[in-house]
């Protein structure tokens, strides 16, 4: 909603309010001011001007030379309109003027003759259409004076953001009665009230279904005649951004921005059977042309107002192009009119055709106030268009509601607000913006709001009023007295916490990507045809096909991020994300929703650190292993005690397509398959266009969440020394380091602690399809310090057992 | 014996006067005081003195060792005083050389300002509840008091799955689902995605709330302004003037948005704050009947506030990020800043 002070004023007294005191008035009686702007500050460089002398240009017929007169000073310019004439008072772009369509004005010669401005039509100042010459002003304005100050535009214009239960304040009076109530003085209306005499017969009015159109009234004006509005009409409408058309339809939507009431202006002439139908189009009713020229389809349940014979406007939106005012009305029928707000809404939606007026019906127009409106109109008709009224009219309120008074609870007012209030400081701020009150018990108030107040429907909607109009800074701050409770924690969100900080500390970041994505991520990962992932919850209104799907994996999201960065000269990578993965359930269902854990690793190991340090090797499967491995440790779901989740090779097609088959472990529990970690397929990180080496841990972080943890449990810490003994096997190279620590762990032999692998070794100095493994084994008793003949025994038995089971023998050396 | 004694002290005396450098200091302490060093040699052969002179001897051998030792430590001490002091030394250690820095991660800055929003409600007792992202036309719009074809939808660019079925365009649906499965009084806060149908330089189709309520019998609009007066404080760490002003939101009653003064230009207005000396941070308000009689509770009996805020924007304004698209670009350029 935009308002000029200038105008505002012609309704309140404002008394010594600025203007921004004003504004933060209005803001903090919840009607919040976006900005006070200068009107038309593309035009603040212009001047008035007056023409002293008109020659003609020596070089071209149709041009002139001007001396024109700009306060002290005068010009030579170069004119081509016709109008110009000696004494001419005018507007003029001085050079360094920049015009409203952004050309810059210059000194610069026409036709041989240097000019030093350009004298102005209102089209180029974006004042009207009007381009047959250029602007003529009063003879009485002075020159070089500002051009706004001569127009009377030198006015603030005021944006409101309007909540919207507020429509009546979509208008200047509304906002006016606000103001009012601020300063406490009265309001000053061009129409207080009105009422309609029903003693017409030239026109009949018949309401099908009066829900949907509460109100309607009419007046016939004969013998107007169309032109342009005084500059005061097209003055208003202008600094509000609003394009003057002719006097008929300017004051139609001066009213409505006056009163908040939009109005119709139908050319009567037009219309047949001198008859107003307000009802639903007919079967054979497919079309409707709006006086935009266009086609529209209408549908059974939209509302039309009809004359005898076919529909000449869609109610409340747009009026119909059969009907419209022209250059040649002279009759002209005037609607005011109250219509279903739902009914209103859902077809400016269908039609798409949102318009002042439908803003004004959705939220609700004062059923009481249509008459007035139309009164205000139909003098500005007699005065400003040489009209004559025709006595009485129709006003058909059949659907207007009775208006009740609501009953105001003094204690739980000020209960629920947190003060103290008596009878009279509510009653006083109620009434200051024209609610009326009386006593009904000792606690118990009866109000009757204004009929504009099409919100104020319940005790609450008052005890609002009552908050906003004693200012939410009145009322004091205190803390609720409320029982101590403890707020039982969520153990995934608990979980989800610990893993992101560890991830955090282990060299991941946080990645989070949008939840929809693009349909083609699946087939970029290569899923199988029958992969339920391919299955996607579709938007039915996406911004656009990168944001068509909800995802259904996260690892693609991350691929992507993993491109960007590379494209940013930044290939060490490492990120992860915690978040939710949709699978499609039944018709008109929620899908399920179902957190998944996948961190990516690319680049160097060492990431950004120095390169003096460390090296600039890549990263391999066993980063991920590594990662893999002393996460879900300190998640106490893996080593530690714990065997809730164990790494193994996948078995035939348990690996993802997108996995590389030779650098897969599936993470396995007893509660089913955790995930995996791999490394990505050299086909699938080309179709993210990424040419390096990818590695993933992917997760369901639903299934972590379930699975058993082992508790922490103290062990008593060693006593007596342990003794190390390596042992160097040579192996066939087929042989895996795991089942050689697997046998030691399980051998039965005594005092064994520990056992690790410290080398592994294939090429030059072994034989072909040989590797050597180093394995180092820790021996403690916890009774006693270890004699060499203690671990002797156990150790030869270690080695033998080794050597037999994996056809081996030692190294020598 | 003895003359062995007096050889070993005047030596050691001579060389370690001669001793210039830490290496030449750890050759000494070896020659002299390893284990296999003449000092423990001497010692040694002190079993095999006569039993007569072993304790005249004994104590001189071991004044000689302790002697040799006070000089070590007195060399040892000068000598590292002359490194530390002359760095033009050429085995001396560059400090200005970086150091060996581990390599970490940072969380989202969505995260970090997410998980300070919720660790004060919780301080104050909330409890801590998530729910779907993709929601009912029920919970986000009917049980919210926003019935089909009201203008408070305009509010809401919706996406939707189907009829009935939307991604929820704000926390505020899990005020009706708990209210629903649980009885009061209630202090819950839920964070979460919420998705709206826009895009720009200031919006993004996905982003995150926090929508709280708190409702027990007698909770009033001034426990409301002393909740989130706590609130804002403690999340912009200073004593920052804050503002409720009236505004519309149709589940609650009266309701209010909360500005604070600008923490770019403190007030004086600038781009950010649109020149109001303003920044709107959240919304909330009285919780309204109808929300209550829908899920069953008398607001007769039971009164209650509940508030919602966009995390983005209070990394915003905390962060000084004037782009919020760059949230979800994930670009380790930005993720690494917080």
């Amino acid at each position: 909603m935009k308002f000029t002070i200038d105008w505002l004023k012609e309704y309140v007294d404002t008394g010594d309010l600025s203007p921004e005191a004003l504004a933060d008035h209005l803001t903090m009686l919840g009607l919040e001011v976006d900005s006070v702007t200068p009107v038309f500050p593309e035009l603040a460089k212009l001047k008035t001007a007056k023409v002293l002398s008109v020659d003609s240009h020596p070089n071209a017929d149709k041009l002139h030379l001007c001396e024109v007169a700009v306060g002290e000073e005068t010009f030579t310019i170069v004119c081509g309109a016709p109008n110009v004439r000696k004494d001419l008072i005018t507007a003029i772009a001085l050079v360094g003027t920049v015009m409203p369509d952004g050309t810059k004005i210059k000194a610069s010669k026409v036709r041989g003759i240097k000019s030093f401005g350009m004298l102005c039509s209102e089209r180029e100042l974006g004042l009207s259409e009007s381009h047959t010459g250029i602007m003529e002003l009063p003879a009485e304005i002075e020159h070089g004076i500002p051009l706004l100050e001569a127009l009377g535009l030198d006015d603030l214009i005021v944006e409101v953001d309007l909540t919207p239960n507020r429509p009546d304040c979509a208008s200047v009076i509304g906002i006016a009665r606000e103001v009012a109530g601020i300063t406490r003085t009265p309001l000053k209306l061009p129409v207080e009230s009105a009422t309609l005499d029903h003693s017409n017969s030239d026109f009949s009015v018949d309401i099908e279904d009066s829900e949907v159109c509460p109100r309607y009234a009419a007046r016939l004006i004969r013998n107007v005649t169309i032109k342009q509005s005084p500059w005061w009409i097209r003055k208003r409408l202008l600094s509000i951004g609003m394009r003057p058309i002719n006097n008929v339809v300017d004051i139609t939507n001066l009213v409505m921005m006056e009163y908040g009431q939009p109005l119709h202006a139908f050319d009567y002439d037009t219309i047949e059977g001198k008859q107003i139908i307000v009802r639903h189009p007919k079967n054979n009713e497919k079309t409707f042309t709006t006086l935009d020229g266009e086609e529209r389809n209408i549908e059974p349940d939209m509302l039309m107002i009809c004359d005898a014979r076919k529909p000449i406007a869609v109610a409340g939106i747009m009026g119909g192009l059969n009907s419209e005012v022209s250059g040649d009305t002279t009759n002209v029928l005037l609607e005011s009119a109250c219509f279903g707000t739902v009914s209103v809404r859902r077809t400016a939606r269908r039609l798409k055709l949102p318009s002042e007026a439908s803003y004004r019906f959705e939220r609700g127009v004062d059923p009481g106030g249509c008459v007035t409106a139309m009164e205000r109109a139909v003098s500005l008709l007699c005065e400003v268009a040489d009209g004559e009224a025709m006595e009485g009219g129709v006003d058909s309120y059949h659907g207007v509601r009775p208006f009740n008074s609501q009953k105001l609870r003094i204690s739980r007012t000020a209960d629920l607000l947190g003060i103290t209030l008596d009878y009279d400081k509510i009653a006083d701020v109620l009434q200051s913006i024209g609610m009326r009150c009386k006593p009904k018990d000792e606690d118990t108030i009866w109000v009757l709001a204004p009929t504009f107040r099409v919100d104020i429907e319940r005790e609450a909607d008052l005890v609002e009023e009552v908050a906003r109009l004693i200012g939410y800074d009145n009322i004091p701050t205190t803390l609720p007295s409320v029982n101590l409770s403890y707020p039982e924690q969520d153990p995934k969100r608990t979980l989800r916490k610990h893993t992101s900080n560890l991830l955090a500390d282990l060299g991941f970041s946080e990645a989070i990507n949008y939840s929809f994505v693009t349909e083609k991520h699946v087939s970029m990962m290569q899923l199988r045809d029958d992969d339920n992932r391919r299955t996607q919850v579709q938007l039915l209104n996406p911004l656009s096909e990168e944001q068509s799907v909800m995802r259904t994996m996260l690892l693609p999201g991350l691929l992507e991020n993993l491109k960007r960065n590379i494209n940013f000269q930044n290939n060490a990578v490492k990120l992860f994300e915690i978040g939710k993965v949709f699978t499609p359930q039944g018709e008109d269902e929620q899908p399920e929703e179902k957190e998944r854990l996948t961190c990516i690793l690319s680049g160097q190991r060492s990431g950004t650190a120095s390169s003096l340090y460390y090296s600039e090797d890549a990263v391999d499967i066993f980063d991920a292993k590594g990662v893999a491995e002393i996460f879900l440790e300190t998640l106490r779901l893996y080593g530690c005690g714990s065997d809730a989740i164990t790494f193994r090779t996948p078995v035939e097609n348990e690996q993802e397509t997108f996995s590389d088959p030779s650098q897969c472990l599936i993470l396995d529990s007893d509660k089913g398959i955790v995930g995996q970690l791999s490394k990505l397929s050299t086909e699938v990180a080309k179709e993210f266009g990424i040419k390096q080496d990818v590695f993933f841990i992917d997760l369901d972080f639903e299934l972590l969440c379930n699975l058993k943890t082992a508790a922490k449990s103290f062990q008593q810490l060693p006593v007596f020394p342990a003794v190390k003994r390596d042992i160097a096997l040579l192996v066939p190279s087929a042989v895996k380091a795991g089942d050689i620590l697997e046998t030691i762990r399980t051998s039965k032999e005594k005092f064994i602690e520990h056992c690790e692998i410290f080398d592994v070794y294939q090429g030059k100095a072994l034989d072909d399809g040989i590797k050597s493994i180093a394995v180092s084994v820790t021996y403690r008793s916890p009774t006693k310090t270890l004699t060499e003949k203690n671990v002797n025994k156990s150790h030869i038995k270690i080695i033998n057992t080794l050597t037999s089971k994996f056809n081996g023998s030692l190294r020598e050396g | 014996m003895e003359h062995e004694l007096n050889t070993l002290q005047s030596q050691a005396r001579e060389l370690l006067a001669a001793v210039e450098n830490s290496k030449q200091l750890e050759e000494f302490r070896i020659q002299f005081l390893g284990r296999k060093g003449r000092c423990s040699t001497i010692m040694k052969a002190l079993g095999k003195v006569p039993k007569e002179d072993k304790p005249r001897l004994g104590q001189m051998a071991n004044s000689v060792k302790k002697e040799i030792e006070i000089l070590y430590a007195d060399k040892q001490k000068s000598l590292s005083l002359i490194t530390a002091g002359s760095s033009s030394q050429d085995n001396s250690i560059d400090l200005t050389l970086p150091g060996r820095k581990p390599e970490i991660g940072k969380l989202h800055p969505v995260t970090q300002i997410m998980n300070e929003v919720c660790a004060i409600f919780e301080s104050l007792g909330f409890s801590v509840a998530e729910g779907p992202d993709v929601e009912h036309d029920h919970y986000n719009f009917e049980a919210l008091n926003i019935p089909a074809h009201h203008p408070a939808r305009d509010m809401h660019d919706t996406f939707y799955v189907s009829d009935s079925i939307l991604l929820r365009t704000h926390t505020s649906p899990m005020q009706a689902r708990i209210m629903e499965a649980q009885q009061p009084p209630l202090r819950v806060i839920a964070p979460g995605k919420v998705y709206r149908c826009d895009s720009d330089i200031t919006h993004t189709p996905m982003f995150h709330q926090v929508e709280g309520f708190l409702v027990d019998r007698n909770v009033s609009f001034a426990d409301l302004k002393g909740v989130l007066t706590v609130f804002t404080q403690k999340m912009f760490d200073k004593k920052l003037e804050l503002r409720f002003r009236p505004s519309f939101f149709p589940f609650t009653e009266p309701s209010a948005e909360v500005d604070i003064a600008c923490v770019i230009c403190e007030g004086k207005g600038c781009r950010v704050c649109k020149r109001t000396g303003w920044l709107e941070i959240l919304g909330c308000g009285m919780v309204d009947p109808e929300v209550f009689k829908k899920v069953g509770y008398n607001p007769e009996v039971y009164s209650g506030f509940a508030f919602g805020l966009g995390i983005e924007r209070i990394a915003m304004l905390k962060y000084g990020i004037d782009d919020i698209r760059l949230y979800y670009e994930n670009d380790l350029r930005f993720l690494s800043q917080f």
